[in-house]
């Protein structure tokens, strides 16, 4: 009963994650791409943060994966 | 995965495999900043050159800050040490067979995030205490002074765990998912992930980098 229960809970950890990080995902491109329609010149700038700030929602992600396999693993 | 050649030392537990796969890290990057920075000329060498543009890529991550190049070294080698340790992991070291664990990236034991990431809090509250004194902390006796003071000591303990599970978690995923591609087809499936293991590598050496640089930058820069 407990593995069933465990298995569970690791779909849920990287379902919940992964829809978290992909909504961050989603708007952090909808800003790039506001912002490079209304200064396309400030690209290369915006870019660059837009990297850190998806390397950020992402790792979110990465701690629900992290415990998907934690739970599994057992 | 994830397990440790642990060890004894007096009464301590010490993970032997990170900490010979760091010292190996270690070396290399001493080494390479050894090597690179020999007789020095007025009109560079080859392997002058790229030293030269390697600090010019962090001085110009460090401009925003007032006096940026002093914080050159702390920043450049937590930079190039991670990003060494990072890249380990896709070698083919794991031929090597260890008495327990395996000889993988260092920056999979929290362990090692974890001091990298206490030595940089210790390092922006230096440089916070030195540029503004005992008012880096203490925001006066009225409501709003004393909500912001607790914030910033709440921030103490956020940020070294963020940054230090950050850099943890990213890569030991990174190494689950690359046995789970094994586990499907050992033949091909495992070598798209591990391109994108390189990538994140690079990405992630450069966000701890990035977030030193604004944890520096918040604690020197006055408030207006």
């Amino acid at each position: 009963m407990a593995t069933e229960l465990a298995t569970l809970g690791a779909g849920l950890a990287i379902g919940l994650a992964g829809l978290g990080a992909g909504l961050g995902l989603g708007i952090a491109t909808k800003g790039l791409m506001e912002g490079i329609a209304r200064q396309p010149e400030a690209s290369g700038k915006l870019v660059g943060f837009f990297i850190i700030g998806a390397a950020l929602a992402e790792a979110c992600g990465i701690y629900g994966l992290l415990i998907a396999f934690m739970l599994i693993g057992k | 995965m994830g397990e440790h050649w642990v060890g004894y030392i007096g009464s301590f537990h010490v993970h032997f495999d990170t900490l010979l796969t760091m010292w190996c890290a270690m070396a290399f990057v001493l080494l390479a900043a050894f090597i690179l920075t020999r007789k020095l000329e007025i009109i560079p060498s080859k392997m002058q050159a790229a030293a030269e543009s390697i600090i010019k890529f962090f001085l110009g991550n460090l401009a925003e800050i007032k006096n940026g190049e002093k914080h050159i070294p702390i920043v450049a080698s937590l930079f190039l040490f991670i990003l060494v340790a990072n890249l380990m992991g896709q070698l083919p070291l794991r031929l090597i067979q260890l008495k327990q664990g395996e000889v993988a990236s260092p920056t999979n034991d929290i362990n090692m995030t974890a001091a990298m990431a206490v030595i940089v809090l210790i390092y922006y509250l230096y440089q916070g205490f030195k540029a503004k004194g005992i008012k880096y902390i203490y925001h006066g006796l009225s409501i709003t002074g004393i909500i912001t003071t607790l914030v910033d000591l709440l921030e103490m303990i956020t940020r070294p765990l963020s940054l230090a599970v950050r850099l943890f978690a990213n890569i030991l995923a990174g190494e689950i998912l690359v046995s789970v591609m094994l586990g499907i087809s050992a033949i091909a499936a495992p070598i798209p992930v591990m391109f994108f293991e390189i990538f994140v590598a690079f990405l992630q050496a450069f966000v701890f980098m990035m977030l030193t640089i604004a944890y520096i930058l918040t604690s020197v820069s006055e408030e207006h």
